[in-house]
């Protein structure tokens, strides 16, 4: 092959050697020529755009509430736990990668879908006990829910599991829809809990250890299926059938009254017992005071014995007199009303009578005159 | 010669890329596979991975997705052991675990078609378990009485054997019960009997609060009728003492018994005639008689 035929079929010679273009050669196969030439240059560039395209086309970005995984001819890249953070990250191009986006929101959370009567959404948001709701006489299983209790009794009741992916590739990869079995066996933990409870404990009495026991099946339930979740919190809200409100509402006035009747009892009873007690600290108290009171009065009384006994022992008829005098100024003193009866004129005393009547008898009443 | 080099590493790229199309397949991380050569499945693929075929027509790669997938039963009525009748739900997880063996028994529907016979396999299990219990085995208040994990365990054996037993290349990996109803019908007299026995409880209530309060009530006085009672006791005991602590000052007035009884007599007259008395003397009483001394405006009897 001689140099100008090497050079009339390299579409990359420039124009500065289309002086080498083999003589004989008209004008169109001229332009043909250089239209090819052009053509193959716009072509590698194309090609050339293609490849860094194709390559450029593996950079992908990983958002701050997500995670990803890379397939590698759909084996995951760097085995099970192979999770890519938030960021630039790069794989081949599919087919032979394929990039897989796992949200992983700080906490997701399900609802039961059994337990609760029939509402449409807005009604349920608007009446969250469904006071104001229709209520028919008997429960539609189509679309009725509630669960039945461990006295056989029917009770509504609805849960909310809160979780976080503890494992998302299992999450993602391993079930067709984990946030459903999540949700199954959030039923089956609501089911389950009211199968071991009675409808008042539900209700009323138990209800802190009835949310424990939803979360504790619904963990058990969600560690068995391999879920790759952790359970962080359950809320359960139960009311009576709408159809017993009443009678349901008068069981909480009766225990009302109740308590009342026994706190007003206990109440009753404690000033009871400290009315009691303070009356036996008087009566104590005042006996030791009395006590006290007398000993005193008793050894004063002898104090003063012993003072005046010479004085006796010296003129008994005397001391007396003088004693009576002395009492009887002080008595005069003391009494309200003093009575002096004088002698008469021939001597005999004078006769004061005093008439005493007793209380007068009470009217009789109208019907004692019938 | 470099035009030629260059379109020759093309073609040969784009060869080895149509040869791969034809001879090689992938399977995801999701999958299983089955090749079938000539229609018949020779081979199972577990793994996922990159895998070499033949091109079709010889052999031609079915895929299906190995997940677990969740099935919800239909409910439908049902008579316990011991008549009641119960409406139970339950779900299932299941999956594809052998596609050599999946792939015959379902060939045209595929996963729609293993579901409605696996929803039958499941009818028929719980139709038999619920049959041969009595309801309180599923509901009771007594844990030991209560079989709840036994009648999913039941039907979880049931309808796994099923699947064994007709090599259906399915597995059963989780049962549970969704819902357990009463007909319509029945719950009707449920209500009748919970207002019954909440009436019950009203009665209950208000003769357990009287009672208790009378007891309380009742107590509380006993105690203070006992706490008052030590009390006085304690008094008496106390004034006890006072007065024998009084009566060792007897030695005292023994010196002359005469002048302590006159004291005594004096000091209990002054005492008990306080402001409230009335005194009626006439002019022999002390010191009023020295009024007999004296002329009187007393007119004298005739």
């Amino acid at each position: 092959m001689s140099d100008h035929e090497h050079h009339a079929h390299d579409p990359d010679h420039g124009h500065g050697h289309e002086t080498a273009i083999p003589e004989g050669q008209d004008a169109g196969t001229q332009a043909l020529a250089e239209a090819l030439r052009s053509s193959f240059l716009i072509v590698k560039i194309v090609m050339v755009l293609m490849i860094v395209a194709f390559f450029c086309s593996g950079f992908f970005t990983v958002g701050a509430s997500e995670r990803a995984v890379i397939l590698r001819f759909g084996k995951t890249v760097g085995g099970e736990k192979a999770l890519l953070g938030p960021g630039w990250h790069w794989s081949f191009p599919y087919p032979i990668d394929e990039v897989v986006r796992i949200t992983n929101s700080a906490e997701q959370s399900v609802e039961t879908t059994v337990g609760w009567y029939y509402t449409t959404p807005g009604e349920d948001l608007n009446d969250l006990t469904g006071e104001n709701l229709p209520v028919t006489q008997e429960l539609n299983p189509a679309v009725d829910g509630y669960v039945i209790t461990a006295d056989q009794d029917i009770v509504h009741s609805r849960a909310t599991l809160y979780y976080h992916l503890n494992d998302p590739i299992a999450y993602t990869f391993d079930f067709s829809n984990a946030q459903l079995i999540v949700q199954n066996a959030l039923n089956n933990a609501l089911l389950f809990a009211a199968a071991n409870f009675k409808a008042d404990d539900i209700l009323l009495d138990h209800v802190t250890e009835f949310t424990e026991a939803v979360q504790k099946r619904a963990t058990d339930l969600t560690d068995q299926y391999h879920l790759g979740i952790t359970v962080d919190d359950c809320t359960v809200q139960s009311i009576p059938p709408r159809q017993l409100a009443g009678v349901f509402a008068a069981v909480t006035d009766a225990r009302e009254t109740s308590a009342k009747a026994i706190y007003q009892a206990n109440s009753d009873a404690t000033a009871t017992q400290l009315n009691a007690g303070a009356e036996a600290s008087a009566r104590t108290n005042q006996a030791m005071v009395a006590s006290t009171t007398y000993v005193s009065l008793v050894e004063a009384d002898a104090k003063r014995f012993n003072e005046l006994l010479p004085e006796y022992r010296t003129n008994a008829a005397l001391f007396e007199q003088q004693q009576i005098n002395v009492m009887m100024a002080q008595v005069l003193t003391n009494v309200g009303d003093k009575w002096f009866i004088p002698e008469s004129a021939n001597g005999k005393t004078s006769q004061l009578r005093l008439q005493l009547n007793p209380e007068p008898p009470a009217p009789p009443t109208e019907g004692e005159n019938q | 010669m470099k035009r030629n080099v260059t379109t020759i590493i093309i073609g040969a790229v784009l060869v080895v890329i149509f040869v791969l199309l034809l001879f090689t397949f992938q399977v995801r991380r999701t999958e299983i596979a089955v090749v079938t050569t000539f229609g018949k499945p020779v081979r199972n693929i577990d793994e996922p991975g990159l895998y070499l075929k033949w091109p079709w027509p010889i052999q031609h790669v079915y895929k299906f997705d190995n997940r677990i997938q969740n099935l919800d039963d239909k409910f439908n009525e049902t008579l316990t052991a011991d008549s009641n009748p119960l409406i139970v739900t339950v779900y299932v997880g299941w999956r594809i675990s052998d596609a050599k063996a999946f792939y015959p028994k379902f060939p045209g529907g595929g996963v729609a078609n293993a579901e409605r016979m696996l929803e039958e396999m499941v009818r028929n299990a719980k139709n038999a378990v619920v049959g041969s219990n009595t309801l309180s085995s599923f509901v009771n208040a007594d844990p030991s009485q209560l079989k709840f994990g036994e009648i999913e365990n039941d039907m979880f054996n049931m309808v796994q054997s099923d699947l064994d037993k007709n090599n259906y290349g399915m597995n059963l990996e989780f049962l549970g019960l969704k819902k357990i109803e009463l007909p319509q019908s029945v719950t009707q007299a449920v209500f009748d009997r919970m207002k019954a026995n909440r009436q019950e409880i009203i009665s209950h209530l208000q003769s357990q609060g009287t009672a208790e309060a009378m007891t309380i009530r009742s107590a509380a006085d006993s105690a203070a009728a006992k706490t008052i009672a030590d009390a006085t006791a304690e008094a008496i005991r106390i004034r006890a003492e006072g007065e024998a602590e009084a009566a060792k000052t007897l030695p005292t007035f023994e010196q002359n018994p005469e002048l302590a009884n006159f004291l005594f007599r004096i000091d209990a007259i002054t005492k008990s005639l306080n402001q409230k008395s009335t005194l009626i003397f006439d002019e022999r009483t002390p010191p009023f008689d020295l009024f007999q001394e004296l002329p009187t405006n007393s007119v004298p009897n005739p």
